[in-house]
C-alpha cells in the first residue's frame, strides 16, 4: 500500500518536474531575446485585456447626446464618439473579437498548410503536382476581390465564419514553403537512416519531420494573425462585413463614415482604433522576429 | 631566394559575435619556388583559411590578427597584409592566382566563360588601349582554353552552369593562368571529379608545373595524391602546423603519428585493404581544443606530457615537427 | 520519309528550347479556368429575385410587360436560370469567348466592358507609378544597406520597415487623406483629375492626373517600399555569401565592379518575378485603396459593384482583373527565364 502511494507520489512529482521543464522551455522561447519580450508583453497585454477587461471596463451601448465627440479625460480616456458612448470601452470590449478572428484565422490556415504541405512533400507525384497547381492558382488571383465576394455570398457576423474566409488566402505560401522544407529535409541524412532502420512512416512524420519545422509554423501562425487583423479590417471598411459593432475595425469604420475624416473634433474616435490595431501589429512582428532569432540561430557576422 | 612565400606566424580569426574562432593559429610555412608544395589536412583544419590569407581574400568575418605573408616576387618581398586595396588588387592574380573548391561556383553564374576571362583581363591592362586589350585576352584565353584541352569555340559562349563538372575545373585552371602567375593556389581540384578525370587533370597541372615552371600550393586531404605530385608537404590539424618536409622525408620517416594515421589510412593499390587503419575519433572542435598537444585525445603513442604540455617545433634541416616524439 | 523525320526532329528541337515557357503557359491556362469556373459560381449562386428585379426595371424603363422584360433581360444577360447548369455554363463560356464580360444589372445596363474601358487607365496609372517608384527606390536602399549596415541611414531605414509593416497600408490611406486632403487641403479628397481642365494629351492635363493620384500613390509606395528594401537585403545578403563574390574579390576585380556586376545583377534577377506577383497584390488591394482615396478606378466601381450586389460588374472586373494578373505573371516568368541563363537553357 505504502509503496503504490510512494509511486504515485514519484510519478506527480515526475509530472510537475516536466510541466517545469515545459513552462521554462516556453519561457525560453517566447521572452528569449528583447525583442521576444515586447513582442511577447504587447501580444499578453491584448489577450489580457481582451480576457478581463470587458468586467473591468463594462461598455454600455446607451446614446447619451449631451457627451457627443468629448475630448479625452479621467472619465474618457480616448474620448467618445458621436453618440456619446466612450471609446476607451468600445475598444476593450472588441478586443476578445479582433483576437479570436486573428487566432482561428491562423489556426485554420496553419492546419490546412500544414496537412496540404506535409501530405504533397511526403507523398509526392501527381498529388504533389495537384497540390502544387492549387496553391499557384490561390497565389495568383488577387485576393481582396474573391474575399469581396465570398463576404458577399455569405453573412459575415461572426469570427468562424470570418476566419474561414480570411483562411482562403493565407494557406497557400505557407504550404508551400512547408513542402519544399519536407522534401528537402526527406533527403537529409538522418531520415534516410530512420528509412533504412525500417522505422514507421508516423515515427518518421511526427517524431522527426514536424519538429524540424515547427519554428517556422509558429512564426507563420504569428505573421497570419497580423494579416487576419489586416485584412478583416480591410473588409469591415469595405463595408462588406457586418461585424460586432466594437470591432476595431467596425469602430474605425463607423468614425470614418460619420465624418471623422473632416471633423478635427473626431480625431481621436478615427486614431483609437488606428493606434491599438498598429500597436498589436507591431507587437507581433517584432515577436516574429524575436522567435526567428530565437529559433533560427545563424553564425550572425558582427 | 627559393621560396616565393613565405608565412610568418601567422594566427587568423573568425570574429563571431561572441567569441572569435581561432582558425589558423601560429603557423610558419614556407613555399617553394617552382616546385609543388601540398598542404594536407581533414576539412575544417584550416587550410583553405591559410591559403587564402595569400591573396588576402579571406572569407568574412576572418581577419589575420597577427603574423606576415611575404611574397618575394622579382626583387623586394611584398607584405601582402600591409598592401592597400589597389595594390592588393594589382597584386591578385597577376603574381597569385586561385583554383577554388567547388569550381562551379567560382563563377558569376549570368556571364558568359569569355567575358569574364575578358573582364579580368581588362582591369588587369588598364593602360593597354581597349581594342588591343580585347584582342590581346580573346587570343591569351583561345591559347590557354587549348592549353588545357577544351575547345574554345565551344566553351567560351557558354555559361558556367552549362560545362561539366571536369570541364568547369579545367576552366578554371585555365582562368588562374590568365596573367602568368606566379603562384597558383589549388583548393581540392579533383574532389567530386571521378578517377579518370582526376589523373587528367593532375596531367594538366604536372605540365604546368614543369613547362611554365609555375609554383603550386596544393591543398588536399588526398594522400594518395600528395605522393604522386607533390614535392613538399605541409600537415594541418586543428589550425596548426604539425609538420612540414619534403614528401620524401614525411612519407618515409613517418615521424608524427598525424601524419602517419593520415598515410595508413590511405588506401593504395599496393597495401592490402585489410592494413587501412583508420584514425580514430573524430576532428577537434576549434572552439574547444584539447589541453597539450590537440592531437593527443586520438593519438595511439600518447604519453603523459602530451596531455599537459603543447609541443614545440623540432626542426632538423627544414624538416619540422610539432611532436613530443620527435624530441628524442 | 526520313526527311519527313529530320524535319519533325529539327521542329520539336527548337520547340523544346522553350518549354520552360510552354510549361509555365499552362498552368496559366489550368490557373484561368479555375478564375473561370469560380465566377460562373458566383453568377449561379446569386438569388433568383436579381434578375426579377432587373426586369422590372427595364420593363420601367421600356414601357414593355414584365414577361416581354423578363425575356429581354434573360437575352442581355445571356442567362437563363431555368436551363441546365452545363448549359448555362456553356453559354457562359461563349459569352466570353466573344469578349463580351457581360453588362450592369444596376447601372442602366452599361456594359462592364465598357466600365473597364473608361476606368482601367487610371487604376493602371497609379499602380504602376507606385510599383516603379518602390521598386527603385527599394531595390536602390536594399542593395546599398547590405553593403553597409551600420550607418545612419541603415538604422533609420530599420525602422521604417518595422513601421510600415505594422500599418496596413489602407490605415496609412486614411491618416493620409486626414491630414493632407482634408485637414490641410494640400490634395484634393476625391476625383481622378481636374474637372475645368480639358482631358487629353496635354501638360496641364497630365499634371492634373499626378496631383489627384499623388496620394494615392504616397500611401501604396509606404506600404511597397519596405517590402521591396527587404527583398533586395535578403537577396543581396544570399549573393553576398556566395563564393563568386570572393573569387571575384581574388581575380583582383575592383570593389565597385564587384557591387555592380556581381552583387546588385544577381540580387536584383530573383525580384523580377516577385514584381508580378506584387502587381496582383497592388490591383488586389486597389478596392479598398480607391475607395478610400475616392479614387475613380476599377477598384472602386468593384467596391460599389459588391455593396450594390451588382454580379455581372463584380464577376467582370474580377475576370479581367485575374487575366492581367495571371498575364503579367507569365511574362514575368518569361522575362526572368530570358535574362537568368541558368533557367533559360537548362530548366
Amino acid at each position: 500500500m505504502n509503496e503504490r502511494l510512494q509511486a504515485g507520489r514519484q510519478a506527480l512529482i515526475n509530472l510537475v518536474h516536466k510541466m517545469l521543464k515545459f513552462l521554462n522551455g516556453l519561457g525560453k522561447v517566447f521572452f528569449g531575446n528583447p525583442k521576444s519580450v515586447f513582442g511577447t508583453s504587447v501580444l499578453l497585454f491584448f489577450i489580457i485585456l481582451g480576457l478581463f477587461g470587458p468586467f473591468i471596463f463594462p461598455y454600455s451601448t446607451d446614446i447619451s447626446m449631451l457627451d457627443q465627440l468629448l475630448p479625452p479625460s479621467w472619465t474618457h480616456p480616448f474620448g467618445t464618439d458621436l453618440w456619446g458612448r466612450d471609446i476607451f470601452r468600445q475598444i476593450v470590449a472588441g478586443t476578445s473579437d479582433v483576437l479570436s478572428i486573428a487566432f482561428l484565422a491562423a489556426t485554420f490556415s496553419v492546419v490546412l498548410a500544414l496537412i496540404l504541405g506535409m501530405f504533397s512533400g511526403i507523398v509526392g507525384g501527381f498529388i504533389d503536382k495537384f497540390i502544387l497547381f492549387l496553391t499557384n492558382v490561390f497565389l495568383t488571383i488577387p485576393s481582396l476581390p474573391v474575399f469581396l465576394i465570398l463576404a458577399a455570398l455569405f453573412t459575415v457576423d461572426n469570427p468562424l465564419t470570418f476566419a474561414l474566409i480570411l483562411m482562403i488566402f493565407s494557406w497557400a505560401g505557407m504550404c508551400r514553403s512547408i513542402r519544399s522544407q519536407i522534401i528537402s529535409l526527406k533527403e537529409r541524412d538522418f531520415i534516410q537512416i530512420c528509412k533504412v532502420m525500417k522505422m514507421s512512416r508516423g515515427h518518421i512524420i511526427f517524431k522527426e519531420l514536424l519538429p524540424n519545422v515547427g519554428s517556422y509554423i509558429l512564426i507563420n501562425f504569428i505573421i497570419v494573425m497580423k494579416n487576419a487583423i489586416t485584412g478583416s479590417v480591410g473588409l469591415m471598411l469595405l463595408g462588406v462585413a457586418s461585424f460586432e459593432p466594437t470591432n476595431w475595425g467596425a469602430i474605425l469604420t463607423s468614425a470614418k463614415n460619420n465624418g471623422a475624416l473632416i471633423n478635427p473634433n473626431s480625431y481621436m474616435w478615427l486614431f483609437a482604433p488606428i493606434l491599438c490595431i498598429a500597436i498589436f501589429q507591431l507587437g507581433v512582428i517584432v515577436l516574429s522576429k524575436g522567435l526567428d532569432d530565437t529559433l533560427n540561430p545563424r553564425l550572425r557576422v558582427m | 631566394m627559393d621560396n616565393i612565400v613565405e608565412l610568418n606566424h601567422l594566427t587568423i580569426d573568425y570574429r563571431l559575435r561572441k567569441y572569435a574562432l581561432r582558425a589558423v593559429a601560429d603557423v610558419t610555412l614556407p613555399i617553394k619556388r617552382g616546385k609543388v608544395t601540398a598542404l594536407v589536412g581533414e576539412s575544417g583544419s584550416g587550410k583553405t583559411t591559410l591559403a587564402t590569407s595569400i591573396l588576402e581574400v579571406i572569407s568574412t568575418p576572418g581577419v589575420v590578427e597577427s603574423g606576415t605573408v611575404l611574397y618575394y616576387g622579382n626583387d623586394k618581398p611584398v607584405a601582402v597584409t600591409k598592401l592597400r586595396e589597389h595594390e592588393l588588387n594589382a597584386f591578385r592574380w597577376r603574381e597569385v592566382s586561385m583554383v577554388f573548391q567547388g569550381a562551379q561556383s567560382a563563377m558569376n553564374p549570368i556571364m558568359t566563360v569569355y567575358k569574364q576571362f575578358e573582364e579580368t583581363f581588362l582591369v588587369h591592362n588598364r593602360k593597354t588601349p581597349r581594342q588591343a586589350a580585347i584582342r590581346q585576352a580573346k587570343q591569351k584565353t583561345i591559347e590557354l582554353l587549348n592549353f588545357v584541352n577544351l575547345d574554345p569555340e565551344r566553351i567560351m559562349p557558354m555559361y558556367p552552369h552549362e560545362l561539366s563538372g571536369g570541364m568547369k575545373q579545367r576552366v578554371m585552371i585555365a582562368f588562374s593562368l590568365l596573367l602568368d602567375p606566379k603562384l597558383i593556389i589549388l583548393d581540392e581540384p579533383t574532389t567530386a571529379l571521378d578517377v579518370i578525370i582526376q589523373g587528367y587533370i593532375f596531367k594538366i597541372l604536372k605540365r604546368i608545373n614543369v613547362e611554365l615552371g609555375i609554383s603550386m600550393l596544393l591543398l588536399t586531404h588526398d594522400i594518395g595524391v600528395v605522393a604522386e605530385f607533390a614535392d613538399y608537404v605541409a600537415v594541418m590539424y586543428g589550425g596548426k602546423l604539425m609538420e612540414y618536409g619534403t614528401v620524401r622525408e614525411v612519407f618515409k620517416e613517418k615521424r608524427h603519428p598525424y601524419s602517419k594515421g593520415l598515410i595508413e589510412s590511405t588506401p593504395s593499390l599496393l597495401s592490402d585493404i585489410d592494413k587501412m587503419k583508420p584514425i580514430k575519433g573524430s576532428p577537434p572542435d576549434i572552439r574547444n581544443l584539447p589541453a597539450g598537444c590537440i592531437f593527443h585525445p586520438r593519438c595511439d603513442r600518447c604519453m603523459e606530457i602530451c596531455k599537459l604540455q603543447e609541443p614545440e617545433d623540432h626542426k632538423l634541416g627544414e624538416h619540422l615537427v610539432k611532436c613530443h616524439l620527435a624530441k628524442q | 520519309m526520313d526527311a519527313v523525320k529530320r524535319v519533325l526532329k529539327r521542329i520539336w528541337l527548337f520547340l523544346f528550347q522553350f518549354r520552360y515557357f510552354f510549361m509555365k503557359l499552362g498552368i496559366s491556362i489550368l490557373t484561368l479556368c479555375a478564375v473561370v469556373i469560380l465566377s460562373f459560381i458566383l453568377i449561379v449562386n446569386m438569388p433568383g429575385t436579381v434578375i426579377d428585379s432587373f426586369a422590372m426595371q427595364l420593363s420601367i424603363q421600356r414601357r414593355i410587360s414584365l414577361e416581354q422584360a423578363m425575356i429581354l433581360a434573360k437575352q442581355m444577360l445571356n442567362y437563363d436560370p431555368d436551363a441546365p447548369l452545363f448549359e448555362r455554363f456553356w453559354a457562359y463560356i461563349q459569352q466570353l469567348a466573344q469578349g463580351n464580360l457581360g453588362i450592369s444589372i444596376k447601372n442602366n445596363a452599361k456594359s462592364v466592358n465598357l466600365i473597364l474601358k473608361e476606368l482601367l487607365p487610371r487604376t493602371l496609372f497609379v499602380s504602376s507609378i507606385s510599383l516603379a517608384v518602390s521598386f527603385v527606390l527599394g531595390t536602390f536602399f536594399g542593395s546599398r544597406t547590405t553593403w553597409r549596415r551600420n550607418t545612419i541611414g541603415a538604422k533609420v531605414l530599420d525602422g521604417y520597415i518595422v513601421v510600415s509593416n505594422s500599418i496596413p497600408d489602407y490605415i496609412f490611406a486614411l491618416i493620409l487623406i486626414t491630414v493632407f486632403a482634408f485637414r490641410l487641403a494640400w490634395f484634393p479628397n476625391q476625383g481622378a483629375y481636374d474637372a475645368m481642365i480639358l482631358p487629353g494629351f496635354t501638360l496641364p492635363f497630365i499634371l492634373s492626373l499626378l496631383f489627384y493620384a499623388t496620394l494615392p500613390i504616397a500611401a501604396y509606395v509606404f506600404s511597397q517600399l519596405s517590402f521591396w528594401t527587404m527583398q533586395m537585403q535578403g537577396s543581396a545578403l544570399g549573393v553576398l555569401g556566395e563564393d563568386y563574390i570572393n573569387a571575384a574579390r581574388a581575380r583582383g576585380l575592383p570593389k565597385r565592379l564587384i557591387v555592380r556586376r556581381y552583387l546588385k545583377r544577381n540580387a536584383i534577377l530573383p525580384l523580377v518575378t516577385q514584381l508580378a506577383i506584387s502587381f496582383g497584390v497592388m490591383f488586389g488591394g486597389a478596392p479598398l485603396m480607391e475607395s478610400i482615396f475616392n479614387y475613380p478606378g476599377i477598384g472602386l466601381a468593384f467596391s460599389q459593384a459588391i455593396v450594390e450586389r451588382d454580379y455581372y460588374v463584380v464577376q467582370g472586373i474580377l475576370l479581367f482583373v485575374s487575366v492581367i494578373v495571371i498575364g503579367v505573371n507569365l511574362i514575368a516568368d518569361t522575362i526572368y527565364s530570358i535574362v537568368d541563363p541558368r533557367i533559360r537553357r537548362s530548366a
